[in-house]
């Protein structure tokens, strides 16, 4: 992380990423012919297939899967908590979330995909639509510089209001700590997974977050809240695990349900790996399917 | 130890301040932000075992330096006693004023009393002059010790003090034992040039007035007292927690003249302090009998009762309350009055039925009642028999020759006659009496009726007039008189006059007996005088003299004087034998005045004759509530408190400085304390800094 822009950090990400992918076998997205549809007044006469018309004497309009290339909208944690890091700390939360976004948003973009992007903290905070144009790769990019400001997380509401505004099915990529309360998350994440979305989440954490390997005995302050807590880590340390694989597990659990690939990441994993554990993930959505499929056998 | 300045002490609060800086110092200084608090407790601070030490010494020095300082602005200090100065101390004259009144045999006051004269003598320095006068109704010197000897001077003191067991049943004349003490004092203080070579004048006078400052104590005398400077009164108050007492005493007499002889009434009090309203009222006879009645005496009230009749039949001689605290003066002796026999003799033609005549209303106005027996007796003036013996001779017409110079002697013997003008004839008679020759007595005519003026209302015949309520003479009219010419210009008081001028009522005094004159009779064709409310309290005002010389009152109180001559109806003859109460008693034999110093019933014996009389405490012993301490400042009382005079300040400026100069001071070793604590602090303060630590990030 010692590019300081975005840009350029995305850019060396995903070169490095390129390279090893020539060997990969997948050829990326493409238009698929569904069905052929009786012409009723008021279609669009452009999908006319003007072949058959001029061949049977009958309108027909054509019919396909996806009509466009791949949506994906990235929803990334704006809260202050994704600031924990940096300084003698290593790589802050925020800056590794906000590079894996911008890397994967290249990418994309190179494979001439729509790509969007909506910025959270207690609430959604900023909505740009997954579209593929000249532009939007730099818009995304502008906003991913911004710094974190939000006091509070609440994923949850963010989703909901998210739901409402991404209509056509799509890609959305998760990007936060997820440390907070998981109440209604699985409610939440719901309105997605049963819209036929292909939801993806990546969990970013600091390494201390993850062992809480802090030494001296300190006021711990809450970055978002701001509450002070004075703590020994040795003593609060086996606790603070225990709770937190809790919560973690929980988490798996709710996204295993919801048949949401799950990621894991620490600030000290290397991105380009992380990527391509990301992009080697099978769709979401075959999962589903699997697992319904499997369910009606049961029955 | 002691402190000039003792609120500093509270400086010493100040201790916790570094207390307060020391535990917050526990607390971690660096601050660590973290993502999310949620999956974190708190936890005990944890202890830095490495600084403790330090940090426990650096704590010791600061506290031991704040509390060094409040205790160097305490100004701590310790008085030498110098043996040297021992010696060369003031004198002091010590006057101790001991009560032995009645009220001082409540509960165990008598035993305090003398527990603090005690505690007294032991303040007494070689040297000191000290005096103890007990004081009841009057005043005893028990003990003067000029220069104290240590335990000589106090076994010296100690004999008087053990004689006396207990305290009497006197009242108490607090204010005379004041003055006489304060008296003493000035009247013997020495002069400089009398004092030897190594003694000291008298520094200090002190008076120490050991009572129970009961408010039945009388302080009159110290009223107007001008008090000698330097003299200190000090008031050691026993049996402050008086619980309140109850008392009894005979309500008095009623007027002479009364016709209808009530029972006798006894007023019970009960203090304001008392702790109830019910007393039991309680009769014994001299059968042994019991009788008793209840009583409802609000606290701070008094109620009068009467002696029941039943109870008046029953010969009582002990009355008693019962139901409150105090038992020493609720018994009540009472000896009833045995009726006095008064002779009257009237001289004229009158007779006893004839309502015109003089002697009618006479020997109306003179009625028999329990006390007293009037005998009255109508003689002619024209008699030639022996004057008979009376205490009260009213002439009311001319008398002849023998009787009249018999009657003569009589007056210059002691007897009282009241001549009532009411002829020119009778004017031999009145220049014979009065030793003048040329008395000539005129009848004045006049169709208006005469009133009196210029009474003599301070003249003891007419001072039972006196108050404003009975001094209106103006209803009484005098439709006849009679004028008295060529008068002795002395020896003759006139009590009043007629309006048109000429003396109506006239006193002379002969030899040992009175002669008194009334110029216009009382009979309804002279005057109204006879019908009047004035008549029969003058008859008795005229009488007085003589019902004062022959009766006795049978009820007295401790320490009062008893006229035994009068007993046995002024008769006594000669010595009498008075049996104090208690049989074993012995009989004390006295010519005039009996002092009782007890209560009880005695027994005055004479030749032939033997009458009972009762000696009970003084009523005002059983006020037994404390005096408030404001009168006697109102009173002037020099008290050790009040204000000092100039002089007085002198010597306390002088006794200051000696203080002064006993007193070793330790503050400024405090001051150097705190100054090593505070450089030791500073020091080991600068040796513990040290640059914070950085946060270790793995």
């Amino acid at each position: 992380m010692e590019i300081s822009s975005l840009s350029l950090r995305a850019r060396a990400v995903v070169e490095g990423f390129m390279s090893g992918l020539h060997r990969s076998p997948r050829t990326g997205f493409s238009t698929e012919f569904t069905e052929y549809r009786q012409y009723s007044p008021g279609d669009d006469v452009r999908f006319l297939d003007w072949k058959v018309m001029a061949r049977t004497d009958r309108e027909f309009i054509k019919k396909f899967e996806d009509e466009t290339n791949l949506r994906c909208t990235f929803m990334v944690d704006f809260s202050k908590s994704m600031e924990f890091g940096g300084d003698d700390a290593g790589v802050k939360k925020s800056d590794y979330g906000r590079t894996f976004a911008a890397s994967l948003a290249w990418f994309l973009t190179q494979q001439r995909d729509a790509v969007g992007l909506a910025t959270f903290d207690r609430d959604l905070r900023e909505f740009i639509p997954p579209r593929y144009r000249q532009d939007q790769l730099k818009t995304i990019l502008g906003r991913l510089e911004t710094q974190p400001a939000g006091n509070a997380t609440d994923l949850c509401q963010a989703l909901e209001k998210l739901a409402s505004l991404v209509g056509k099915r799509g890609m959305i990529v998760l990007v936060s700590d997820f440390l907070s309360p998981l109440d209604e998350m699985e409610r939440c994440l719901s309105l997605f997974t049963a819209a036929g979305h292909d939801v993806r989440a990546v969990q970013v954490l600091h390494p201390r977050e993850v062992d809480f390997s802090f030494e001296d005995a300190a006021i711990f302050e809450d970055m978002e809240s701001g509450r002070n807590l004075i703590l020994d880590p040795g003593t609060a340390r086996e606790a603070y695990q225990q709770k937190y694989n809790a919560h973690n597990a929980a988490l798996d659990a709710i996204f295993s349900a919801q048949g949401i690939p799950g990621f894991r990441v620490t600030t000290t994993e290397p991105l380009e790996r992380v990527l391509q554990r990301f992009l080697e993930e099978r769709p979401a959505r075959a999962v589903v399917r699997q697992r319904r499929s499997n369910a009606r056998n049961a029955a | 130890m002691s402190f000039l300045t003792p609120f500093y002490l509270l400086g010493a609060l100040a201790l916790a301040i570094p207390i307060i800086l020391h535990l917050l110092h526990d607390r971690p200084k660096n601050k660590q932000e973290f993502g999310s608090l949620m999956f974190l407790d708190k936890t005990k601070p944890p202890v830095d075992r490495k600084r403790r030490p330090s940090h426990l010494l650096l704590l010791l020095l600061r506290c031991l330096a704040l509390l060094l300082l409040a205790f160097v602005f305490a100004r701590p200090f310790v008085t030498v006693d110098d043996p040297a100065d021992a010696a060369q101390r003031d004198r002091q004259w010590i006057t101790v004023l001991l009560d032995r009144s009645a009220s001082m045999q409540r509960g165990d006051l008598w035993e305090q009393a003398k527990a603090k004269v005690q505690a007294t003598l032991d303040q007494l320095g070689p040297g000191d002059r000290f005096s103890l006068i007990a004081f009841d109704d009057s005043t005893e010197p028990l003990a003067e010790v000029k220069s104290w000897l240590g335990s000589r001077s106090e076994a010296e003191v100690n004999v008087p003090l053990e004689r006396l067991a207990k305290p009497g049943f006197g009242g108490s004349n607090l204010g005379q034992a004041l003055v006489l003490a304060g008296e003493s004092i000035e009247g013997d203080e020495p002069v400089a040039d009398e004092l030897g070579a190594d003694e000291q004048p008298l520094a200090r006078r002190e008076i120490i007035v050991i009572s129970d400052l009961q408010k039945g104590s009388r302080l009159g005398d110290v009223q107007g007292y001008e008090w000698p400077t330097g003299i200190k009164v000090t008031l050691e108050q026993i049996g402050e927690d008086d619980q309140g007492n109850a008392g009894i005493e005979q309500v008095a007499s009623r007027v002479p003249w009364a016709t209808a002889e009530a029972a006798p009434s006894f007023r019970i009090s009960n203090s304001a302090n008392g702790i109830g309203d019910e007393l039991e009222f309680l009769a014994h006879t001299a059968t042994g009998e019991t009788l008793s009645q209840t009583v409802h005496v609000p606290p701070g009230r008094s109620r009068v009762v009467e002696l029941p009749g039943e109870w008046a039949r029953k010969s009582v001689d002990r009355l008693a309350i019962r139901g409150d605290v105090a038992e020493f003066d609720n018994q009540f002796h009472f000896a009833q009055n045995r009726q006095q026999t008064v002779h009257i003799v009237y001289i004229g033609q009158d007779k006893p039925n004839d309502a015109e005549g003089s002697l009618f209303y006479l020997a109306s106005a003179f009625q028999q009642s329990t006390t007293l027996d009037f005998q009255v007796e109508a003689v002619s003036g024209k008699s030639s028999g022996p004057l008979p013996e009376a205490d009260l001779y009213v002439i009311g017409d001319t008398v002849d020759d023998p009787l009249a110079q018999a009657l003569g002697q009589a007056i210059e013997d002691g007897a009282t006659a009241l001549m009532v003008v009411q002829s020119p004839g009778q004017a031999a008679n009145l220049g014979q009496w009065l030793g003048v020759d040329g008395v000539v007595i005129r009848d004045i005519a006049s169709r208006d009726y005469a009133l009196l003026e210029s009474l003599k209302l301070d003249h003891p015949v007419l001072a039972v007039f006196r108050d404003a309520r009975f001094s209106d003479f103006t209803n009484l009219h005098f439709w006849k008189h009679r004028e008295l010419q060529n008068l002795p210009d002395e020896g003759i008081d006139v009590l009043a006059r007629f309006d048109s001028g000429p003396p109506a009522w006239l006193a002379a005094r002969r030899g040992d007996g009175r002669l008194l004159v009334m110029t216009s009779g009382w009979t309804p064709a002279d005057s109204q005088l006879a019908l009047s409310t004035k008549f029969i309290p003058l008859l008795y005002s005229v009488l007085q003299p003589v019902l004062e010389r022959k009766t006795q009152s049978r009820q007295f109180v401790v320490g009062s004087k008893v006229n035994v001559t009068r007993f046995n109806n002024g008769q006594a003859g000669g010595s009498v034998t008075v049996m104090p109460p208690g049989g074993g008693a012995e009989a004390v034999s006295v010519d005039t005045f009996f002092m009782p110093p007890a209560p009880g019933m005695y027994t005055a014996k004479g030749s032939g004759w033997s009458e009972t009389f009762a000696v009970n405490l003084t009523a005002a012993e059983s006020r037994t509530e404390p005096i408030v301490m404001d009168q006697f400042k109102k009173l002037g009382l020099p008290l050790t408190d009040s204000v000092a005079s100039p002089g007085e300040i002198t010597t306390v400026a002088a006794t200051a400085e000696k203080t002064e100069a006993h007193r070793r001071e330790y503050w400024q070793w405090a001051l150097a304390a705190v100054l090593l604590f505070v450089t030791l602090e500073t020091v080991l303060a600068a040796r513990g800094s040290r640059p914070a630590e950085p946060v270790m990030i793995t």
